[in-house]
């Protein structure tokens, strides 16, 4: 996925902020986005990433600060700029009473002229050819989220920006948007700025995040960099526990927290997680499960140092 | 015009869009059965307040009386017909939340909002034009063709207008007549950029008419001096075109008033549509 990843900004923001009546939803955001990446904009609900978006999508005015995309200021060169720009934002809608064809049509020649096996393929590749020509309100969620997507991919942007592109989608769903953007990003060089409440989705997605809450911009950078900065809590089922306790006792990265059962409860130091795996089987102890414990709330309080609330 | 045609496309695609085309021919048909089944009652009605000064001949009961008679209509309900569409246009974007995808392409707002308000003028004008046709071809169809008598009560004059001249007389009254209609257009298109739903524009706009319609026909001192300023006061002025002489001055001036209160209400649309955050 990092094939394309450069050090090239595409978006950057400077001091963006956005203030509704007294409150910041947004405050002071510098936010550099390179040509490859696969950027989270990571916060709880209501931190201000939707009203991120909609900044640099152009749907609200900033209060205060600038953003450049492509090396353009938006506001001077909105055509120039978003005519390389496409997205979704909070969720797909369409004009329900035509056709998911007609809905690309429209709005894929609002950028330039589609031809109609553009659009064809572009519902191809979200698996929507079979209901190109039935209107919209026989769509189900996910249906519409994938002709968001088909729509964005539509006028070859080399940017997209997705608000939450998973929300309210069936596990499978989630799978295989998660799977499309993975796939934009590696195999056409699409740079993606998605925004998630979600830390697995950062995890399985993106590249390089961003956290943001109450408006304010906590922690920026790759993913790999951010996740593993503190110490991970795991949950471990393995058989026998007691000579499981025993082993582990004796690491000097590993603190055990709880263990009850056939479960314990620890914390491993950045970067161990797999060393502890193959520490366990080679002293012959049995790993019947190995997950990870970090919430959303858990890395925030993490890179907060506890002094964030969400 | 890209954008314009695409607006067509849309409001051509929504069959609220043919509520209007339907009610007005429901409307035009019953009238005009209904008035063929009592002509013989309407006539002796309309030829009693002057039998005694006049001798008329002829087919008085004709298609183009008929036309006029209903075009009488038009500030009530033709303005309801218009705000269907008009209100609707920009605020049902911002229902079904189709706003934000049309808003980030690259097309500015300016030109956004100019397409959707030409194509609120151009479904208003087709309105009028419609009606203007099923009324006239009907009317000649069920009543045939005459001279057009025109009895002005307000003034106390009867207006004979020749049957080659109607035509283009009628033409003239249907032009003035779409020009007056696009006023309660625009204002139902300003109402719906301030809306996120097509309710409160559709209510509004006629709000707005019914009251000004009443203010100005108020017979009272304070309300007539109110009347000037009141655009449904020029509504009418279609009505001058089938007048003798034609009132050209008159005409102008409504025209003038009805085109500088289109200007105006487009430019408050214009300008809190490019100005407006889209937080929906």
């Amino acid at each position: 996925m990092e094939a394309y990843l450069t050090k090239e900004v595409v978006l950057r923001t400077h001091g963006l902020s956005k203030k509704f009546g007294k409150r910041w939803a947004a405050k002071d955001l510098n936010l550099e986005v390179y040509r490859g990446d696969v950027f989270c904009f990571l916060g709880p609900n209501g931190a201000g990433k939707s009203t991120t978006i909609r900044m640099i999508l152009t749907l609200l005015t900033p209060s205060a600060g600038s953003i450049e995309i492509f090396g353009m200021d938006l506001h001077k060169h909105r055509r120039a700029v978003l005519s390389r720009v496409c997205g979704i934002v909070e969720k797909a809608d369409f004009y329900l009473y035509l056709s998911a064809y007609k809905n690309l049509e429209i709005l894929g020649s609002m950028t330039r002229r589609v031809q109609k096996e553009e659009i064809m393929e572009a519902l191809g590749m979200v698996g929507l050819t079979s209901r190109a020509f039935e209107k919209v309100k026989t769509f189900s969620h996910g249906m519409k989220q994938r002709l968001g997507i088909a729509q964005a991919l539509l006028t070859k942007p080399q940017l997209i920006i997705l608000d939450e592109p998973t929300t309210g989608l069936d596990p499978q769903g989630m799978k295989e948007v998660r799977g499309l953007i993975k796939e934009l990003a590696s195999e056409r060089g699409i740079t993606i700025f998605l925004s998630s409440h979600l830390l697995s989705e950062v995890e399985l997605v993106a590249t390089r995040m961003a956290v943001i809450n109450r408006g304010e911009l906590i922690a920026q950078g790759f993913v790999s960099d951010l996740l593993d900065k503190e110490p991970m809590e795991y949950s471990i089922q393995v058989s026998p526990l007691d000579s499981a306790v025993e082993l582990l006792a004796k690491l000097t990265w590993v603190e055990i927290l709880a263990a009850e059962g056939d479960k314990i409860e620890l914390r491993v130091e950045p970067g161990h997680a797999s060393e502890l795996n193959r520490f366990l089987v080679s002293n012959h102890i049995e790993v019947l499960s190995f997950y990870p414990h970090r919430t959303l709330e858990d890395f925030f309080l993490k890179i907060t140092k506890g002094t964030s609330e969400i | 015009m890209k954008l314009f045609w695409f607006e067509t496309y849309k409001i051509l695609s929504r069959w609220r869009t043919y509520i209007s085309f339907g009610f007005i021919a429901l409307i035009v048909i019953m009238t005009e059965v209904v008035m063929k089944l009592s002509a013989h009652e309407i006539l002796s009605r309309m030829m009693r307040s002057f039998q005694k000064d006049f001798l008329i001949f002829g087919n008085v009961l004709n298609g183009w009386f008929i036309t006029a008679f209903i075009m009488n209509s038009l500030h009530i309900h033709i303005p309801f017909f218009i705000t269907l569409v008009a209100g609707d246009i920009v605020s049902n974007e911002a229902t079904s939340g189709t706003v934000r995808l049309l808003l980030i392409r690259p097309p500015s707002r300016s030109k956004i909002i100019t397409a959707k308000y030409l194509t609120t003028l151009f479904y208003t004008t087709g309105l009028v034009i419609f009606l203007g046709l099923i009324c006239i071809s009907l009317g000649l169809l069920l009543f045939g063709n005459g001279d057009l008598i025109m009895n002005y009560t307000t003034k106390f004059h009867l207006v004979f207008i020749p049957e080659a001249e109607v035509p283009l007389r009628m033409l003239l009254a249907f032009a003035a007549a779409v020009w007056s209609m696009t006023v309660v257009a625009s204002l139902a298109f300003l109402f719906s950029t301030l809306a996120e739903n097509s309710i409160g524009p559709i209510i509004g706009t006629m709000a707005v008419v019914i009251v000004f319609l009443v203010v100005g026909n108020f017979p009272f001192d304070f309300f007539r001096m109110l009347s000037p300023y009141l655009f449904t006061t020029y509504m009418v002025f279609w009505q001058r075109f089938l007048d003798d002489p034609i009132p050209w001055q008159e005409i102008v001036k409504s025209a003038v008033i009805l085109g500088l209160h289109n200007i105006g209400l487009f430019l408050i649309a214009f300008s809190v549509f490019n100005r407006k955050d889209i937080t929906s």
